[in-house]
């Protein structure tokens, strides 16, 4: 069974409907790259996966746990979120926290860790992402690439069971944008299930397992990457491929 | 300057500082630190949209904002034991301006908490951090760093507000002037004497926030 389903989400903001009857199912060890145009909702559910945005309608089955979505308690949101991990896109380090403390404050306020072992995971952490000898480094000292790099060690530091990830590298300029795919790719390979909302081609081609193209609030195409990919089988996910993929020509 | 009046300055230069030793800077900084946990405390409950607090915080800065501190210090001082409520001058003095101040420095402290970005609530939450945790341990602290330099401003103000207090019978720097000015008729000379005091203050002061500012950026601005 899959270790996480995401049944029928829908959310609107007012009279816009974002989100309509979005389902998703995430086995252990996937990588799901969302892909889709903007405006297309595809960061809007991954927020609603987190609770950043309340669903309006939807059922969570985790860990064979079954929720609804928008009638979920503040104490299941708390559980739900110590088992997974967030990346945005504007990184949102604490700003007033070095890079070590950003990726040891969740372990010492809200798991109690004890502070030395939460900086021994810490260091670990930032190591992992290259990143050992900018522990004491504060936000506005790093590039942005370095920041993005620093928010996944924070993510990583919790062993979560998923890290959802928003659209990681679209502040960052290409060559920033390397390194923190790459810190990807390499978590992908270690068997981290992940849910990446992006627009990065060549990423959802060569890491993902799975791609979902969405589109004006509904998943259009799902399924493994290498036949979304090679066979897409709706004409507008050819038409999107094509234009991307010319973008990403033009810019090469 | 006349020898008279060399030696009546110096003389009362010790007289002034005195009383602004002990009783003006006491009365600032137990003042300042009540004001700055009333404003933390009015600023945390409008920020978190407490819905009947809220208004209450509303009402609160309202009615101290739009009334004088002078008919304040009355009120309680001398308005007060129409009611049978008695309250020494030191203490009225007190409680009159940590509220006065608590309204401002609140609307200074929650314009500072707004300014600090959702993203940082919303990380807290992602690492799995409640609300009351988020906001003490990193909107709070960016909070107060933004709100520092007016902070600092206000601080400045009630120094020279506590001079007010002479009127209601707190043996201030400014009454202990008033006293010695009207003894050897020299009121000009004494009461620019006073004022260079408070510009002695305020200058320690204006330092120390500079000191202050440059400590808090440690982490820059972002």
């Amino acid at each position: 069974m899959a270790m996480l389903q995401i049944q029928n989400v829908r959310k609107s903001f007012g009279d816009l409907e974002v989100l309509k009857d979005v389902s998703i199912d995430v086995e252990k060890r996937d990588v799901i790259a969302i892909l889709g145009p903007s405006g297309s909702g595809k960061t809007t559910f991954l927020r609603c996966v987190n609770f950043l945005e309340h669903a309006d309608a939807g059922t969570m089955v985790f860990d064979g746990e079954s929720f609804d979505m928008h009638r979920i308690s503040r104490k299941d949101i708390a559980r739900i979120r110590k088992k997974t991990a967030f990346v945005f896109q504007s990184y949102n380090l604490f700003r007033n926290k070095t890079a070590l403390q950003n990726v040891t404050e969740g372990l010492i306020v809200a798991r109690k860790t004890p502070k030395s072992q939460a900086e021994e995971i810490g260091r670990r952490m930032l190591a992992k992402v290259g990143l050992s000898d900018k522990c004491d480094s504060y936000p506005n000292q790093l590039s942005g690439g370095q920041q993005q790099r620093v928010a996944i060690a924070r993510a990583l530091a919790s062993d979560p069971e998923i890290i959802l990830f928003d659209e990681p590298t679209s502040a960052l300029d290409p060559e920033l944008t390397g390194e923190v795919l790459q810190v990807m790719r390499q978590l992908a390979d270690e068997g981290m299930t992940m849910l990446v909302v992006t627009h990065e081609l060549n990423f959802a081609k060569n890491v993902s397992s799975k791609v979902v193209f969405m589109e004006n609030g509904v998943v259009l195409e799902a399924g493994p990457a290498g036949e979304f990919f090679a066979n897409p089988k709706e004409d507008r996910t050819r038409a999107f491929l094509r234009t991307i993929s010319g973008e990403a020509a033009l810019t090469e | 300057m006349s020898e008279r009046l060399i030696s009546i300055l110096l003389d009362s230069f010790w007289k002034i500082l005195l009383p602004g030793l002990t009783m003006t800077i006491p009365l600032t900084v137990l003042s300042f630190s009540i004001a700055m946990v009333i404003a933390v405390a009015v600023a945390m409950v409008q920020f978190a949209n407490i819905r009947i607090l809220k208004q209450l915080a509303r009402f609160y800065i309202w009615i101290v904002r739009g009334t004088p501190l002078l008919v304040q210090l009355y009120v309680v001082f001398y308005g007060l034991p129409n009611l049978g409520i008695m309250v020494k001058p030191f203490p009225s003095a007190v409680i009159v301006f940590s509220l006065n101040e608590g309204a401002y420095c609140a609307e200074t402290v929650r314009a500072a908490l707004e300014s600090v970005p959702k993203g940082q609530l919303e990380a807290g939450y992602c690492v799995g951090m409640s609300y009351l945790q988020t906001i003490r341990r990193i909107i709070l602290p960016q909070a107060l760093r933004t709100a520092f330099p007016s902070l600092s401003n206000n601080l400045i103000s009630l120094v020279k507000d506590t001079s007010l207090a002479s009127n209601i019978t707190v043996m201030e720097m400014f009454m202990a002037t008033q006293r010695i000015a009207g003894r050897y008729y020299a009121h000009l000379a004494l009461y620019i004497e006073v004022a260079v005091i408070y510009l002695l203050f305020c200058t320690v002061l204006t330092r120390l926030q500079k000191v202050g500012e440059k400590k808090l950026n440690s982490y820059g601005a972002n």
